[in-house]
């Protein structure tokens, strides 16, 4: 009752430092809420392959300039235990390129093979038809609408005209966002010889998995095979992504901390008198102690609650206004409960020092204060 | 049994590393039950002793005994002032932002009462001191008078058996310290307490047991008993 009291009093006071402790929390739950849901639409996009390992060139940073040679994709398909591989070839466009006018930040460019299973899959959902020759291209439902574009239509696209052959669709969001061309083109664009980007490998048995690994990456060190569902474990700039999030977040959390502890260190100190008086009528030290420790988890638990909702609505306010399918968010519980753990050290921290000063009043001190 | 409730011996308080002398070798005993008024000119060393005895300080030299225990043995003077000793001053130092009745509930947080125990308890006080009409009223909105008696409800929270009061009657006009005293005289006689009052009234002297005078840090009968 008195704490609840105590912070209601100082209501502009209070709701300040619960908006910083708000906004510092809101930053870790949208940036990861953020981060998560792009992981969480590239694997999907890789599991959705049906692959159980993709094999890239672990040398290069990202997917997109990876390059496993036709010699070392020889290999993996002369493997026993391997059904059969699907090779896929992968580049970004820049809109700038396209000679369209487009508000859609980039257009991924996967290379397919005609007749391979990858490309086949759209088969069912398509307008028009598949691609089948050099100089045609299918787009995906979400780029199409961006581009403008309906099949029959040329694009332009790395010093080439393409006709757009089909508008496909897809359950996968990085599908909807993207072009769809044959393998040959991109390694001749990209004068990639017959490289390519990803090696899709479906084996006989899953559960060999393990031993094609091994076989791959001790006759190719330069190679990694990786089982689908632990693709974007692989590449650690997602990690440079979190580690991102994280010092942003941290900073916001700053000054959410100091916000708390100035806070608290202006209610102790208005409130002299008062808790002079606490210590008169018998409470001791670490009561009083616990006094202003509970207002601060107060406050912080009320911020953090208040952050969880500025969080999603930043995130989901982010989606919406960002071009479609190029971003997606995810909420764990476990992110919720980070931040409300963050929120609650947040309050502790930041009620420390002033709870500690509050304890160490002297009744005394309290009654002259006039 | 024949312990006097508050025994001080030879009480010395300085302040400021010795620059000021508050008390200067105090020695009284008050009597269980005695109703024990204490007058003097203002900086004389009236509130300093209260103080002591009140175990809201500790003295320079010296000893306070409160029913034959002394306070300087004492590690944790948290627990005197929660039990054995219900102090008013001067100013209620009441929480203004908490009722009437939360007020009185406060020092009772540290007993073993459950919340509903307490909360009747504070009633009951309220009703003593003739506040129940105004026990869910914020301090703030209290008038001077109605404060001083919800701080007297508080002082006796937890039934102690001295009460302390310094001037408790010093903020407010006469009328409404007469009924201030005459609450706490009349709610002293039901519980029985020892009582200590520091007053500048001759009408409040007048009701005491006896009269001493403080004088530059040194008590002394008062010649006008
Ligand atoms: N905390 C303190 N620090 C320094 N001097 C004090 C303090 N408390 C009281 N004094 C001084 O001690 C003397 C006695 O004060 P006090 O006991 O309050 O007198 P009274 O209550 O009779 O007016 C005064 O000179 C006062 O200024
Ligand atoms: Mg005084």
């Amino acid at each position: 009752m008195l704490i609840l009291k105590n912070l209601l009093r100082r209501k502009v006071r209070s709701a300040l430092s619960l908006m910083g402790i708000a906004i510092g929390i809101g930053a870790i739950v949208s940036f990861n809420a953020l981060g998560q849901g792009f992981r969480h639409a590239l694997d999907a996009h890789m599991r959705e392959t049906g692959a159980q390992l993709l094999i890239i060139n672990k040398t290069v940073q990202d997917p997109a300039f990876s390059r496993v040679l036709k010699e070392e994709q020889d290999f993996v398909r002369s493997l026993p235990a391997v059904k059969n591989v699907s090779v896929g070839t992968f580049s970004i466009a820049a809109p700038r390129g396209l000679k369209v006018k487009t508000f859609m930040p980039a257009l991924l460019v996967y290379g397919r093979t005609p007749g391979d299973p990858l490309l086949e899959k759209f088969r069912a959902n398509i307008r028009g038809r598949l691609i089948e020759g050099e100089d045609e291209i299918m787009l995906g439902t979400v780029a199409a609408e961006n581009l403008k574009l309906e099949p029959g239509e040329t694009l332009e696209l790395f010093r080439r005209t393409f006709r757009v052959v089909g508008v496909y669709e897809s359950s996968i969001s990085f599908e909807r966002i993207g072009a769809i061309l044959c393998n040959v083109v991109l390694q001749k664009e990209l004068q990639m010889g017959d490289a390519a980007s990803i090696v899709f490998v479906y084996l006989k048995d899953t559960a060999a998995w393990e031993r094609v690994k091994q076989t791959v990456e001790s006759a190719y060190p330069n190679l990694a095979a990786i089982r689908s569902e632990e693709f974007t474990l692989f590449y650690d700039q997602f990690e440079y992504i979190d580690w991102y999030v994280w010092i942003i977040s941290l900073v916001s959390l700053m000054i959410g901390g100091l916000g708390v502890l100035n806070t608290m260190l202006m209610n102790v100190s208005e409130r002299t008198r008062e808790i002079g008086t606490l210590r008169a009528v018998g409470w001791s030290r670490g009561r009083v102690l616990g006094l202003i420790l509970s207002e601060g988890t107060m406050l912080s638990i009320a911020g953090g609650l208040a952050g969880l909702g500025v969080g999603w609505a930043a995130a989901e306010g982010f989606i919406r206004s960002a071009p479609r399918d190029f971003f997606a968010t995810r909420y764990s519980p476990e992110l919720f409960a980070v931040a409300m753990i963050v929120a609650l050290v947040l309050g502790l921290v930041g009620a420390l020092y002033p709870a500690w000063q509050a304890s160490r009043l002297s009744p005394i001190e309290a009654l002259k204060y006039e | 049994m024949s312990d006097p409730a508050v025994r001080t011996v030879d009480l010395v308080k300085q302040y400021e590393g010795g620059r000021i002398h508050a008390l200067n070798g105090v020695s009284v005993d008050v009597a269980r039950g005695e109703f024990f008024c204490i007058m003097g000119p203002s900086g004389s060393g009236k509130s300093t002793f209260l103080h002591l005895v009140g175990a809201l300080d500790r003295p320079t030299s010296g000893e306070v005994w409160l029913n034959g225990r002394s306070l300087s043995s004492e590690r944790d003077l948290d627990t005197v002032r929660a039990w054995e000793v219900g102090f008013i001053f001067q100013l209620h130092n009441l929480l203004p932002a908490l009722t009437s009745a939360e007020n009185v509930e406060i020092p009772m947080v540290v007993s073993k009462l459950r919340r509903r125990e307490r909360r009747r308890r504070a009633e009951e006080l309220l009703e003593s001191v003739g506040l129940s009409h105004r026990r869910d009223a914020v301090a703030a909105k209290l008038s001077g008078g109605e404060r001083q008696r919800v701080a007297i409800a508080r002082a006796l929270a937890n039934s102690p058996g001295l009460i302390l009061a310094d001037e408790p009657t010093g903020d407010v006009d006469s009328k409404t310290g007469e009924q201030i005293m005459e609450t706490l005289l009349a709610v002293r006689r039901q519980v029985a307490a020892t009582l200590i009052v520091v007053t500048h009234n001759p009408r409040v002297a007048r009701d005491a047991d006896r009269v001493m005078e403080m004088l530059d840090g040194r008590l002394r009968s008062s010649g006008q008993l």
